[in-house]
């Protein structure tokens, strides 16, 4: 999906609601200004839930790696992975 | 522009305030990373109010948005659940080993802002304090090499030959050259040093003035008054006269131009600040019509100003200089008996002077509610309380306000209380006996409005390396000083 504004608590509860039992999300965040953390808390948990949610995101804005870095997640969370080209 | 938004905290709405959020900090000269981290921060503040501070209930959330010309501040203040950020300290190993994220909304707006405070204010709510300096290019960057004599434009004109024209964002390079080759690194307004954050102001409109030109188009002299956002008044500021144009009237035809413009402008008058270092600034402002009305002890780093063989000591107060561009002043007063006759003496000075009204404590008319602004200026280490309303509520609710703010460990503390407001009398003698003293009449400085300010300093104060020209500014200096030391004294006996 392409995430129409910000990756903030709204959209969080939208993506959620509309995931279901779906194994994987992508979602690309062209139009985010920002991802906050209860964003990025929401695809941790997608990431390490059994059985585990496969997230990719794409066109990241700077601000979400800076985010993911602040919360110590950056060595935690496989990048090359999760961020498509 | 300062903008002021008040909202019901509920999630729909946390869009639209991130969204003016970063289109305010573009509009103001954040670059768009800045302004999206800025907006981030304003989210995660509001996303957790939201979520724990009203929790079910109904609350609602104001944001203040403040400029300046070095930094965006932008104030969140909520009236929730109580709260302490230092219980919530962020753990990123706990995050990844117990999946517990507590701390990481604060974490992340700490890490986004410059600067970031939290102000616990009790029963008058809590404040979130976000700030971002503005990245800019800096003039003194472009000269490798101490100045030269050949640096400066060579040979001064005939006095007919110089042209004064308003100042446009197009000069902002030619001020800043013109500062740095005449003040090298002295200049005590930093932001002078930044063609970007000049252009922005005059852009903005925070302030007009007048560039002196040569024949040849090279820039001899600034001056520029710099807009009060709280009153219809302005600070004559920012003046320059580059060296080998000195001495050819070049500021009082500055001076006379920014009067004209003021006027203009429908400004109730201008004030300066005068450095007490010397008396150079204070007899410019008195030749001027201005008439000095306080005495401002502040701090700032010691420096050494370009030809005038002076250092700067760590105590650099001001002299507040006021001179009335309209016959009418507004509001009338009610003098503080301890100050009434000082303050009596202050306003002879005028030609026109505001109606003096006998204050009854606790009219009907007044506030019962207590209404106070902070402005913080981490740069000079001081606060400034603006007492809107002096309420019945003043005493608690300053206690409270000044609780809040103590282990910020600022220098200098100053509170700007109305002087149309009987119960600034009491509030005055409530300061007092917590170590406020004396600063002066602040005329017209908030809402139009005459206000009296006090001020506390934590700080070793050299009464001897404060100059004052005028006698009223004598008076003031003479007062304060025994207040001072009054307080001293009543330290060192404790």
């Amino acid at each position: 999906m392409v995430l129409p504004g910000d990756f903030n608590l709204k959209a969080v509860r939208q993506i959620s609601e509309l995931l279901g039992d779906r194994k994987e999300l992508k979602v690309d965040l062209e139009k985010s200004r920002f991802v906050n953390s209860k964003a990025v808390i929401f695809l941790h948990n997608l990431m390490i839930a059994e059985p585990a949610v496969v997230v990719k995101l794409k066109n990241p804005p700077k601000v979400f790696y800076e985010l993911i870095s602040t919360l110590g997640l950056h060595k935690e969370w496989d990048l090359d992975h999760i961020i498509e080209p | 522009m300062e903008a002021h938004i008040y909202i019901e905290a509920r999630l729909g709405i946390l869009g639209s305030v991130t969204d003016f959020t970063y289109k305010w900090c573009v509009n103001m000269g954040l670059d768009q990373t800045d302004a999206a981290r800025m907006a981030l921060a304003v989210d995660e503040i509001l996303t957790d109010i939201l979520l724990y501070a009203f929790r079910d209930e109904t609350g609602y959330v104001e944001i203040w948005y403040q400029y300046t010309f070095s930094e965006i501040e932008i104030i969140i203040q909520e009236m929730g659940e109580p709260f302490d950020p230092g219980r919530h300290p962020y753990s990123a190993e706990k995050a990844i080993h117990e999946n517990d994220f507590e701390g990481a909304c604060l974490e992340v707006v700490r890490k986004m802002t410059d600067h970031f405070l939290f102000l616990n204010r009790g029963k008058d709510g809590k404040e979130f304090r976000l700030v971002k300096r503005f990245a800019s290019l800096d003039i003194r960057d472009h000269f490798a090499a101490p100045l030269e004599e050949q640096d400066f434009d060579v040979e001064p004109e005939s006095d007919e030959n110089y042209l004064l024209t308003p100042v446009t964002s197009e000069d902002a390079e030619d001020i800043a050259k013109l500062i740095y080759r005449s003040y090298s690194y002295s200049y005590p307004k930093e932001e002078l040093y930044f063609p970007n954050l000049i252009d922005m102001a005059i852009r903005h409109e925070y302030k007009f003035g007048t560039i002196v030109r040569t024949v040849s188009g090279g820039p001899a002299g600034y001056f520029a008054v710099v807009k009060s956002t709280d009153s219809m008044i302005g600070e004559v500021g920012h003046a320059v006269v580059s060296p080998p144009h000195r001495k050819r009237g070049l500021m009082k035809r500055m001076m006379n131009k920014l009067i004209e413009m003021s006027r203009q402008r429908g400004l109730l008058g201008l004030f300066g600040e005068a450095l007490t270092i010397h008396t150079f600034s204070q007899k410019v402002n008195e030749k001027f019509g201005f008439k000095s009305t306080a005495l401002v002890i502040a701090t700032s780093p010691k420096r050494t100003f370009k030809g005038m063989e002076t250092e700067l000591s760590d105590i650099m107060s001001v002299v507040i200089d006021f001179l009335p561009l309209t016959k009418r002043w507004r509001k009338p007063i009610i003098l503080p008996e301890t100050y009434a006759n000082l303050l009596s003496e202050i306003y002879s000075q005028f030609e026109h002077v505001p109606k003096v009204t006998a204050g009854k404590e606790k009219s009907d008319s007044e506030p019962i509610k207590t209404n106070l602004d902070l402005n913080i200026s981490y740069e000079k280490n001081s606060v400034l309380i603006i007492v809107r309303d002096v309420g019945s509520t003043f005493e608690a609710s300053c206690k409270r306000l000044l609780r809040s703010i103590e282990e910020l460990e600022m220098t200098s503390v100053y509170i700007d209380l109305p002087l149309n407001e009987s119960r600034t009398n009491s509030a005055i003698q409530w300061l007092k006996e917590r170590e406020f003293i004396l600063a002066g009449l602040m005329p017209l400085f908030h809402k139009e409005t005459d206000y009296f300010r006090m001020q506390r300093i934590r700080a070793e104060v050299d009464f001897d390396i404060i100059q004052t020209y005028t006698e009223i500014a004598g008076k003031l200096k003479e007062t304060i000083k025994n207040e001072y030391n009054a307080i001293q004294k009543k330290g060192s006996t404790a």
